[in-house]
């Protein structure tokens, strides 16, 4: 038994605490528009302004925006400041750099005043004197210079209010076609193809595991219409039989990792067939036999525990499969739209002019992250079946 | 040889029947049946009885069964939801273009998958084996529709090279041998793409074949008898490994199938994979039935073609003795 260290067990686990515990590193969550979209990664440089956030509050009732690029998407301005003084009156002005002031909004009596302006909102265009269709920003950024935001009037006691721009470009991946994190979105993903791929193969493992064992062990007519099945089986390709029942039945999650077992057992139950068929000839399971064990213990507690390394083998060998047809089929649009997967990610771009937006971040990263998550079992599993070579279950160690 | 070939048909037979009945179940197990999703709710009792009798729907379970399998083998695969037309004459022009893509890319992969995986044999250690060992693990861990999309993106937009999608352009050249320019432009990405993903695997089987059987004692006499390399290689090695290298092709097909229909999605092409995913998202069970099986009928009589190069390939089934597969 080599126990040589492989580099893919320490990459798996990195992908499994990246999959665990990465969705914690954002605060937000990654179905959160944070910039506009298809908004490039922010060490891409470019003419495009960062994003922008502040707050106003008592201790800094104004705020001073130098601003160097054309006009934003859009603005907002949300929160709550309390006042001590009763009556107050307040007013949140703007300030452009060729000296206009707008009123955005204001504020009188007592208490506590909440703010909550987006400058799309209808409401708030008709307020600054713009017709509904059109864009209230180029008022608001009219040329570069300094912006000067501030609440005059009586000055609150505590609260803030948040200012926020959404930049042109945006953390290490960019944004999508809704302007959500792309690398909060990808780390999401880890989640969905380790669950999919963990949890089919596994089931498509004990399937072809029982099958197999029983198809070997016992022989005879069960094993012939077991293998005349599995040949028809693995001749009819699975996609479209995947894609027609994942159409019929319904695109959720553990429909998908279910349906993907029931089709997926016949490789380990053949291996598990011809290791069990191997191991009846043993010297040791037919004195069993002969002391009058019942089949179902000789299989339980002997045959099971000599094909378990092999199976562990078959699983990671298993599971890129299973990852690539939960991408193919989040590819074609048939998986639940509310599920975030790297297969759903490239649908999206395929399906939302990631190519005309020129936006290779939206490509690369899911399908590489697809690509490596496969290479990483694939690894694993050839290191596995090299320490548990089946050779030795034969010779060797008995 | 008789009994081979009938084994070989009885199994294309048991296939075929059982994609017959997995389309006849799978359609029937969704809520409501074919007349619910047509009859309108203000139908009196009595109208909706005249439509499932006039759709065979009251007959028992064995008898619709056997209409089915008529109406399947016969194409009649009954008016599409969406279109309202015939579903064979919707289904009709798009089957040249998946056996085209099919064609190629099968043909091309196996091509170059064998030459490398043979000269990758030869030279353990050279520069084709680490390609071989590389391009395999790329097939296997790499999503087809991801390689196709970077592909699209580098040589549909970012230098346009060959067209975005679809399988003509519009307006249509003029002139037979500018619409056959045409319809190969469009298809060198897509088969390339499937022949890319596709090689590397196959040579890596090829190359695991040629390494057993370059050990053993028949080549140790040719080479005895001074034989030339290439004639050992091909003549000799080559010719005893043919016989699995097309059991290979079995077991690839299915996968190659599929990916076809990736394919075609993801550039768009007028094949029979699109037309199934987009009657499965629109809902038009007809059309999706009949996508399925026109599909399996293309596994199934491509794994009869490699059957019989199969059994042109393997003498003891030429010459009448039991095949040992």
């Amino acid at each position: 038994m080599k126990s040589m260290p492989r580099w893919s067990f320490a990459a798996f686990l990195f992908i499994l605490a990246a999959g665990l515990f990465g969705p914690l590193l954002f605060a937000n969550g990654p179905q959160s528009t944070v910039a506009k979209p298809f908004a490039p990664p922010a060490w891409m440089g470019g003419e495009a302004p960062p994003p922008l956030s502040a707050s106003l509050s008592p201790e800094q009732p104004s705020l001073s925006i130098d601003w160097k690029w054309t006009a934003p998407e859009n603005i907002s301005i949300r929160g709550t400041v309390l006042f001590d003084d009763s009556p107050a009156n307040a007013s949140l002005v703007w300030k452009t750099p060729d000296g206009k002031t707008f009123i955005l909004g204001s504020f009188s009596g007592s208490g506590e005043w909440s703010v909550d302006i987006d400058a799309r909102d209808v409401a708030f265009k008709t307020d600054l004197g713009v017709a509904p269709f059109q864009s209230a920003l180029g008022l608001l950024f009219p040329s570069q210079g300094n912006i000067r935001i501030s609440i005059e009037g009586t000055s609150p006691s505590s609260g803030s209010l948040d200012v926020t721009v959404p930049g042109g470009k945006w953390g290490l991946l960019g944004t999508d076609q809704r302007g959500r994190d792309v690398l909060s979105l990808f780390i999401a993903g880890i989640r969905v193809s380790l669950l999919v791929g963990i949890a089919a193969t596994l089931l498509a493992s004990l399937l072809g595991l029982s099958i197999g064992l029983a198809s070997g062990y016992l022989g005879g007519v069960i094993d012939s219409l077991i293998m005349r099945a599995v040949d028809v089986l693995l001749s009819i390709p699975v996609l479209p039989i995947l894609m027609v029942i994942v159409g019929i039945w319904g695109k959720g999650l553990w429909q998908l990792i279910l349906i993907l077992g029931l089709f997926s057992w016949m490789g380990t139950a053949r291996t598990v067939r011809s290791l069990a068929l191997t191991l009846r000839e043993t010297g040791y399971v037919e004195n069993l036999r002969s002391i009058g064990a019942s089949p179902f213990y000789i299989l339980y507690r002997h045959l099971l525990p000599e094909v378990l390394p092999v199976l562990l083998a078959t699983i990671s060998l298993g599971v890129p499969g299973a990852i690539l047809a939960e991408a193919g089929l989040s590819f074609l649009g048939l998986s639940d739209p509310r599920v975030i997967s790297w297969g759903r990610m490239l649908h999206e771009a395929h399906g939302f002019g990631a190519f005309t937006a020129g936006a290779w971040w939206l490509i690369l990263p899911p399908g590489l992250g697809i690509s490596i998550i496969c290479l990483v079992f694939l690894d694993m599993g050839r290191a596995i079946e090299e320490m548990a070579d089946p050779r030795l279950l034969k010779g060797g160690r008995r | 040889m008789r009994s081979y070939w009938a084994r070989r048909a009885a199994g294309a037979v048991l296939v075929l029947l059982l994609v017959i009945a997995a389309n006849f179940f799978l359609f029937r197990i969704m809520p409501g049946d074919a007349v619910s999703s047509i009859v309108d709710p203000r139908f009196s009792p009595e109208a909706k009885e005249r439509m499932r009798e006039l759709f065979g729907l009251d007959l028992p379970l064995h008898s619709q069964f056997f209409i089915y399998v008529r109406r399947m083998l016969t194409f009649d695969f009954g008016l599409s939801f969406l279109s309202q037309r015939p579903v064979w004459d919707e289904i009709r022009s798009r089957i040249p273009n998946t056996i085209a893509l099919l064609g190629s890319a099968l043909l091309l992969s196996s091509v170059i998958g064998t030459w490398l995986g043979v000269h990758a044999a030869r030279k353990r250690g050279g520069f084709v084996e680490k390609l071989v060992l590389i391009s395999g693990s790329v097939s296997f861990s790499f999503p087809s529709f991801f390689v196709q999309l970077v592909l699209l993106l580098l040589f549909a937009y970012t230098f346009p090279v060959f067209p975005l999608r679809g399988t003509v352009s519009i307006p249509m050249p003029q002139g037979t041998l500018n619409l056959v320019l045409d319809y190969i432009m469009h298809m060198v990405l897509p088969a390339g793409s499937l022949v890319l993903l596709g090689f590397g695997s196959w040579a890596i089987y090829v190359r695991n074949l040629m390494v057993k059987t370059l050990g053993k004692d028949f080549i140790l006499l040719a080479r005895a008898k001074g034989l030339s390399e290439e004639r050992i290689l091909w003549n000799h090695a080559f010719r005893s490994a043919l016989p699995p290298v097309l059991t290979i092709f079995l077991l690839a097909l299915p996968g190659i199938v599929s990916g076809a229909v990736i394919t075609e999605t993801v550039f768009s092409l007028h094949g029979v994979g699109k037309f199934l995913l987009d009657s499965i998202l629109g809902h038009d069970y007809p059309a999706a039935g009949a996508a399925f099986y026109i599909l399996g009928l293309l596994t199934i009589f491509s794994n009869l073609v490699a059957d019989a190069a199969y059994s042109i390939a393997d003498p003891r089934i030429r010459v009448g003795r039991r095949a040992e597969r």
